[in-house]
């Protein structure tokens, strides 16, 4: 881009990604290596992923199912035929001095992914999206630990052979939040398909590409940029993102990087930058390598996948997207307590059994505010509740019965239920929360009217407020177990008869 | 084959893309074998056709666990290791 001052409405901001997935296979993708993590370094590795002559890869079949599932739920095509490419660069987290990926012929092609920002519907275009192992990880070691000063490295290959997929996206981004929102979504399908654990250390990894261009370039409805606009535009590359938190981070320092330099006059350079995230900046990387420099050649020791058929094959469950729809349609939820309730697939899971068995309303408020305000509140996953969901059914059925208040089965019985892991009825039969029976709060009644003549008779002078003293009498004599509204009812009834 | 089949530039870059330092002597020396181990490829076009092996494809194991190498084994190449580590020079 000519360097020129230009004004900041004048400039639109252009973002494509490259996400980098760990699949959940229980081996890497080559050989049969646990994928588990270890404590000591260099303990799942074997001639395959280690590299030694000789040694060949063997395709793991569980990594192609994971990445039709993948393919499926983008809605992309699965091409009759798909192979395997060596990537050449020397540097030794690789230590056959090559990547096995995937070049010119990925197994999923032209795919989309809709998200939501801000109420706006819009849908991501997916160029492609490909399998390829994951290289091993480096400790640099002294001279303050930094990549440039470290004395040495060194390098543990646990990690290398694990499969990724790398997912490729259109340059359809026009926003930092727009990438946050398509990565939340993104992983959220990934997790539906049973493929991807996003509290795995490392499991996603972004780089991503970011120009800014004169905003007459977009046509006029604001998605379709011209191609030679954004050609001729310089663009950086930022690297080392690991969260969608650090990737609305790392770009919007990015966006006002760029932005800084155009209205200052400056070119922006065509460049690799690095996303420290301690410091919260995006740092000029020195690279060497050009796409051609990575000599790219056919895997020969892969043969190719002829797995298009996969595609009708494999069964995926419903995506969260589809889901949120189906529990506003069928439950009359609002978007808000669906979108709460499709957060995760074991969430939406536990809902509909709830809600199967009680109203769906109540389900709701049980399940997406209660149970998990309350987990969030403890920094919790419903996942550690596995085991426990059928205690927390119960104590639905508890309110749904009226057998006790909500505020008491909220407040008493499921923060216990989390704190100190008793059950909801030993909470209930230790706390005495158990709603009184009617003979008990009726005698209460008439006690309280007995013993307040002075409220009794402000209430039959007309001060209806005087029936609030009373029932507060009635609660104290019931513990609180009692119902307020039935008790309001109770004590008027014994008055005005 | 001629003698420029390979450039001193270019022995210079792959040099570069495999970390290996030359110098200038050892630029002129690689060029020339470069253009030499180039031209006993052409001994290949004289090769008459033959079958090859039927096409394979769709070769996978299923997702299953096998032993890996104990990590004593693995390292046991290593020229030098530290904790259960390769260890190697400052990459940066």
């Amino acid at each position: 881009m000519t360097a020129q001052t230009v004004q900041q409405g004048d400039l639109v901001t252009v973002i494509g990604l490259e996400v980098h997935v760990q699949l959940e296979t229980d081996t890497k993708i080559f050989c049969g290596c646990s994928t588990e993590p270890t404590d000591e370094p260099n303990e799942n590795v074997c001639p395959v992923c280690l590299g030694l002559p000789g040694a060949l890869p063997v395709l793991n079949e569980g990594a192609v199912e994971a990445a039709v599932k993948i393919g499926k739920a983008i809605d992309a095509d699965i091409p009759e035929e798909t192979r395997f490419h060596r990537k050449n660069y020397y540097y030794p987290d690789l230590p056959k001095n090559f990547q096995i990926t995937q070049y010119d012929e990925p197994i999923c092609a032209d795919g989309e992914l809709e998200i939501s920002v801000e109420g706006d519907r819009r849908t991501v275009a997916i160029e492609r999206a490909h399998l390829e192992e994951d290289p091993g990880s480096l400790q640099h070691v002294g001279g303050g630990g930094g990549i440039d000063t470290a004395e040495y490295t060194l390098v543990d290959y646990n990690r290398a052979g694990t499969p990724l997929m790398e997912i490729v996206t259109a340059p359809d981004f026009r926003s930092p939040d727009e990438v946050r929102a398509f990565l939340a979504e993104l992983e959220e399908v990934l997790e539906y398909l049973g493929v991807f654990d996003a509290e795995r250390d490392g499991s996603l990894r972004i780089d991503a590409n970011l120009s800014i261009i004169p905003e007459e370039e977009i046509d006029g409805d604001a998605e379709e940029i011209d191609g030679d606009a954004l050609e001729a535009a310089n663009r950086t590359e930022v690297k080392n993102i690991s969260s969608h938190k650090g990737a609305q981070k790392a770009l919007a320092y990015e966006e006002t990087r760029q932005k800084n330099a155009i209205q200052r006059g400056r070119a922006v350079e065509q460049e690799t930058r690095h996303w420290d995230e301690s410091r919260g900046i995006t740092v000029s990387m020195r690279s060497k390598e050009e796409e051609k420099d990575y000599r790219y050649f056919e895997e020969a020791d892969l043969p190719p996948l002829q797995v298009s058929g996969w595609k009708a094959e494999i069964a995926i469950p419903e995506l969260p997207r589809a889901r949120r729809r189906r529990f506003q349609e069928e439950y009359g939820l609002s978007e808000e307590a669906a979108s709460k309730l499709t957060s995760t697939k074991q969430v939406a899971d536990f809902y509909e059994d709830v809600a199967g068995e009680f109203d769906p309303d109540l389900a709701a408020t049980w399940v997406a505010d209660n149970l998990l305000g309350e987990l969030n509140y403890r920094d919790m996953e419903i996942t550690e509740m596995e085991g426990r969901l059928e205690e927390v059914t119960r104590l639905v059925e508890l309110v749904a019965e009226d057998e006790i208040t909500a505020k008491n089965a909220r407040e008493t019985v499921l923060r216990s239920m989390l704190d100190d892991g008793a059950s909801p009825d030993e909470i209930v039969e230790e706390e005495g929360l158990g709603k009184t029976d009617e003979d008990e709060v009726q005698q209460a009644v008439v006690e309280a009217i007995d013993e307040n003549p002075g409220a009794v008779e402000d209430y039959e002078s007309g001060d209806d407020g005087a029936i609030n003293f009373l029932v507060g009498q009635v609660m104290q004599k019931t513990g609180g177990s009692a119902d307020p509204g039935d008790v309001n009812q109770l004590l008027r009834a014994e008055l005005e008869g | 084959m001629s003698d420029d089949a390979v450039s001193p530039e270019e022995v210079r870059h792959v040099a570069e893309l495999a970390r290996v330092g030359l110098e200038d002597d050892e630029v002129d020396q690689f060029t020339r074998q470069f253009a030499d181990i180039l031209e006993y490829f052409e001994t290949l076009d004289e090769v008459p056709e033959v079958d090859r092996e039927a096409d394979l494809v769709n070769v996978m194991r299923p997702d299953e666990e096998r032993d890996s190498l104990d990590s004593e084994e693995a390292l046991r190449n290593a020229p030098e290791t530290e904790d259960g580590y390769f260890k190697g020079p400052n990459v940066s």
